[in-house]
């Protein structure tokens, strides 16, 4: 830099001196000194375009010509508002979406997780090699794998359960955490007060001694009024005391997901009760498991690795299923099947921004056509053809830029919306907003498009023929060809998008509509449901009287028609599988089939408005003394008792609560119901056991109430009936069947209505796209038309020429458009529910419906031209 | 394309003014208007740049590092800017050298039969 200043200081010295030399010399020759001079001066050439020169060997001149080529663009665009405020626009449209969409995105699926080893974390399940279905792993299973891994640094089971937290005040529902003690020491993460767990604390607490806790940072700010002393205290949590070990710091969360953690204990509350203790069942899949890859080995080491272990141990157990390990890194598994939905969004909307650069374009060659001569009187001027583009390129880049601002502007208000349209069990939402990633982002698209947008029009602009642009008037009928080929080639580009995306919405759209007229096997309204634990803890034999007690209770409430309580609700996906056995057919545990086990009070079939298809329902006599009896859906009955009566027959189910250690009782089948959609609208009903509460006790139900009118007017009413039943036990997750119905279809929803929001955007910027090229096109023919209909052409023959480059055009654009979907739609099985990706119909509509679009975006130019005064049309030159 | 040959050529008499000067300097520093002259002289006139040219040449070749530029005095016990040659410089004369070379080479022997013909 101060080089630059020393060798430019000098420089006019040095011409100075240099032209004093020749003036002598030329003087020596014999010249008068005014002529010598002058001949100096002129041979020396143009002194400031010397200095010019020189400086520009030392100048950034790429710089300072970037400052002038703005300056210039901006001039350029406020001189053409129209077509800066449209381009600004849709870009602003376009660059938004993308932005909109890529930040949910980003904070979902691609920001790493908040570990310290977070690129070593891997979830590894254990599926089924029948299938490959399943993912969590039983207590015993997990041992083994730890024990006789070399590949991990350590692992660690994980599960959520629901909690009470007895406080001073009313009892707290609290969504908490049963984990290994290693699991914090895995995370890299230790506790901002107090300590994390100790590995014995795996095993149940000692006689007399207290299971351990550690609160969240929230829990303790809220509810211990982030008092340090409440280290070594003494908590009821349910009906067991936990003494208090440790605070985890403020972001910390895990197992990550929508609703916070606020408590963690370990897996020895689990272990207690011996041989009956969920940790002793290798039967008993029910846990996640997290590792932590040992430096230096691959995904494929571990999993290759893993694999032997499992194959071994399936050896050792026959009596098993057999099951093979599947390794995963630990963002993926926590985001599992929202991939292919959030990637499918993101391409979409890339398509929309796609389809938006190609119509700015489209724009811009527009203008091109009016700066004709500028043009030329650059290249005359003497600017090279590169230095013409990159004022172009500025141009287009200034206008993305522009578009991007505002886009990011609109992304960002309109982020809040987008968000609750989210179905509310995707994680890592909360972290959606404005960061130094996002921003970075949208700067580089919008970057990106005003050069992808503005490359073909600026080589187009700059490659013109002297003599050709000074001899035309600017819209002579030669020298458009190559720039209308071209905007016909971008429109071509963009019908063709817009009919991939038409395509995918239409798909979703269908797909939707079957999965909302499904039948769900009950009736959603008018249902009232909420979580209650009972309080006398896990499986104990008082838990279902009190169930009976609080579904008698709430039954006599008026305005309720019936109540009752169930384990798992239809489409929660929360099923507990259970190998079964059918009478007279004795097959060895490892390779029972499984049928969906639930528990249920009686009425429960009335409640919910499913029909009883044979038989009884259970009556309050059927308990833990009577014939142990089930009831089991069409299903099963169909598969396991095909052409027979199922009723009296008897089946054994692998869960045998209620009838203590060993192979539970065979149970008679009492009723046959109606399927009912369990794991989601979209699951085919699996078979089905239910048994009576009674015989089969969960310490967790939920309670389902049929009201005559609003099912929410009785929240109060039945929270009452519970506190006095018992003070110390809180109601929760208080919803109505509807509200879970909506929620077995938000996730296609969301997808739907963006997708086609998406497809709506592509189309009308789509017909915009015609609409510019035909407008232009009727410009350009004007004189052409006026000759026309001066010789007697009809007003419709003009009409119908006009119209028909239009279609042409959205013909090829839909017919490549096509092909595109046709190689693009396999990305959607996962998302489609009862219509083929290669869905005829879908397929035919789309085109037609550009085609249509594409007809009416025509025509308007068209009948302009049809109304072309062949008078002024001849004068117009 | 009438501006891709305009730029080329540019680019051509760029690079040979550069040769020049460091073909020049070769003899020893030299201030500019000296250079200028030498260049005049040693080929007979033909060449008849424009003076002022040679100084954003002379700048671009001090960037490159080609030759560097010191004070001095002339003959006449003037103060004046002397450009000396670097052995960066030496070394990019002779593969510049070299290059050009081949390409005279190359354009004789693509020209010669052309007057073989037109003599015939």
């Amino acid at each position: 830099m101060r080089r630059r200043k020393r060798m430019l200081d000098d420089l006019d010295q040095d011409i100075r001196d240099h032209i004093e030399r020749e003036t002598q010399d030329n003087i020596d020759r014999g010249m008068p000194p005014e002529e010598a001079r002058y001949a100096a001066v002129r041979k020396f050439g143009n002194v400031t375009r010397v200095k010019e020169e020189t400086r520009e060997v030392w100048s950034f001149v790429w710089f300072e010509q970037l400052m002038q080529d703005v300056r210039y663009a901006l001039r350029t665009l406020r001189k053409n508002p129209g077509f800066a405020g449209t381009a600004i626009l849709t870009l602003a449209l376009g660059i938004g979406a993308t932005t909109a969409i890529f930040s949910v995105v980003d904070s979902v699926m691609l920001k790493p997780l908040p570990f310290p080893t977070a690129d070593r974390l891997v979830r590894i399940g254990s599926v089924f090699v029948a299938n490959g279905h399943g993912g969590v792993a039983s207590y015993p299973d997990f041992l083994d794998w730890r024990a006789r891994n070399h590949v991990f640094e350590g692992m660690a089971v994980s599960r959520t359960n629901d909690f009470t937290l007895i406080g001073p005040r009313e009892p707290l529902h609290l969504q908490g955490a049963v984990v290994s003690a290693q699991l914090f020491s895995l995370l890299g993460v230790t506790p901002a007060l107090g300590r994390s767990f100790l590995p014995e604390e795996d095993n149940p607490a000692a006689a007399n001694g207290t299971d351990p806790v550690i609160l969240s940072y929230g829990l303790w700010q809220r509810e211990f009024g982030s008092d340090a002393s409440v280290l070594g205290r003494t908590i009821r949590i349910g009906d067991q005391p936990f003494t208090v070990i440790g605070v985890m710091p403020q972001a910390f969360q895990f197992p990550i997901q929508a609703d916070p953690i606020e408590l963690w204990t370990t897996i020895g509350v689990d272990a207690a009760g011996g041989a009956n203790a969920m940790t002793a069942q290798r039967g008993a899949h029910y846990l996640d498991v997290d590792g932590l890859l040992k430096p230096g080995i691959t995904l494929e080491q571990a999993q290759a690795e893993m694999a032997t272990i499992a194959l071994t141990l399936n050896k050792e157990h026959p009596e098993n299923k057999p099951r093979t390990v599947r390794i995963v890194p630990e963002l993926r598994g926590l985001i599992g099947a929202l991939r292919t939905p959030l990637l499918v969004l993101l391409g979409a909307v890339g398509f929309v921004l796609l389809i938006v650069c190609l119509n700015v374009a489209n724009l811009l060659l527009a203008l091109a056509t009016g700066r004709h001569k500028e043009m030329a009187v650059r290249a005359v001027l003497g600017a090279s053809r590169r230095r013409t583009i990159s004022q172009l390129l500025t141009e287009s880049v200034s206008l993305g830029l522009l578009g991007g601002g505002l886009g990011l502007a609109l992304a960002l208000a309109s982020l809040r919306l987008l968000v609750r349209l989210i179905p509310m069990d995707v994680p890592r939402l909360t972290a959606v907003g404005l960061d130094a990633r996002l921003l970075t982002f949208s700067i580089l698209l919008s970057l990106l498009a005003g050069m992808l947008f503005g490359l073909a029009p600026a080589m187009q602009a700059s490659r013109i023929s002297l003599t050709d642009s000074l001899k035309e008037s600017g819209h002579g009928p030669g020298e458009g060809k190559e720039r209308s080929r071209l905007r016909d080639a971008l429109v071509v580009c963009e019908v063709s998008l817009a009919v991939v995306l038409l395509v995918g919405a239409g798909l979703l759209i269908q797909s939707f509509l079957h999965l909302t007229r499904v039948d769900p096997g009950f009736d959603p309204h008018h249902v009232l449901t909420f979580q209650l634990d009972s309080p006398a803890g896990l499986q104990d034999s008082r838990g279902p009287a009190f169930f009976r007690e609080v579904v008698t209770r709430l039954r006599a409430l008026p305005g309720v028609s019936s109540a009752s309580a169930v384990a798992s609700l239809p489409l929660t996906g929360d099923n507990i599988a259970s190998s079964i056995e059918i009478e007279g057919e004795p097959t060895p545990m490892g390779s029972r089939p499984t049928a969906d086990f639930n528990a249920v009070e009686p009425n429960y079939f009335r409640a919910l408005g499913t029909a009883l298809l044979a038989g009884r329902d259970f009556t309050e006599r059927d308990d833990s003394k009577s014939t142990p009896v089930v009831i089991v859906n069409r299903t099963l009955a169909r598969r396991f008792f095909p052409n027979q009566n199922p009723l009296g027959k008897h089946v054994r189910t692998g869960i045998g609560n209620g009838y203590g250690p060993g192979e539970s009782p065979m149970r008679e089948i009492v009723g046959v119901i109606n399927d009912v959609k369990q794991s989601g609208l979209g699951a085919d009903a699996a078979p089905e056991v239910y048994a009576p509460l009674a015989q089969s006790p969960f310490g967790t139900m939920l309670i389902v109430v049929r009201t005559a009118n609003d099912p929410r007017s009785i929240v109060d009413a039945a929270r009452l009936q519970v506190a006095s039943l018992d003070k110390n036990t809180p109601i929760y997750h208080v919803e109505t069947l509807d509200q879970y119905f909506a929620q077995s279809v938000s996730e296609p929803r969301f997808i739907t209505l963006l997708l086609s929001g998406f497809a709506g955007l592509a189309l009308l910027l789509a017909s915009l796209g015609i609409y510019g090229v035909i407008s232009y096109i009727v410009v350009q023919r004007t004189r052409e038309i006026g000759i026309r209909m001066a010789l007697g052409a009809e007003a419709g023959e003009v009409v119908l020429s006009v119209l028909r480059r239009g279609l042409l055009l959205a013909a090829i654009g839909a017919t490549i458009g096509l092909a595109g979907a046709f190689g693009l739609v396999h990305l959607l099985p996962g998302l489609l529910y009862g219509v083929r990706a290669t869905d005829p119909m879908t397929l035919a509509a789309a085109p037609l419906v550009l085609l249509m679009v594409a007809a009416i975006a025509s025509y308007i130019p068209a009948r302009r031209a049809a109304r072309v005064d062949p008078m002024i049309a001849l004068r117009y030159e | 394309m009438s501006t891709k040959e305009q730029r080329d050529r540019i680019e051509l008499l760029q690079g040979t003014l550069d040769l020049l000067i460091l073909r020049t300097l070769l003899l020893g520093p030299a201030h500019g208007h000296a250079i200028a002259k030498a260049i005049e002289f040693k080929s007979d006139d033909v060449l008849q740049v424009e003076q002022g040219s040679l100084y954003p040449a002379l700048h671009r070749l001090i960037k490159r590092g080609w030759i560097s530029a010191e004070e001095g005095t002339s003959e006449n016990n003037r103060r004046a800017k002397f450009y000396r040659l670097t052995p960066k410089g030496r070394r990019q004369l002779a593969l510049e050298t070299n290059k050009w070379d081949k390409l005279a080479g190359a354009i004789a022997r693509i020209l010669q039969p052309a007057e073989q013909e037109g003599e015939s």
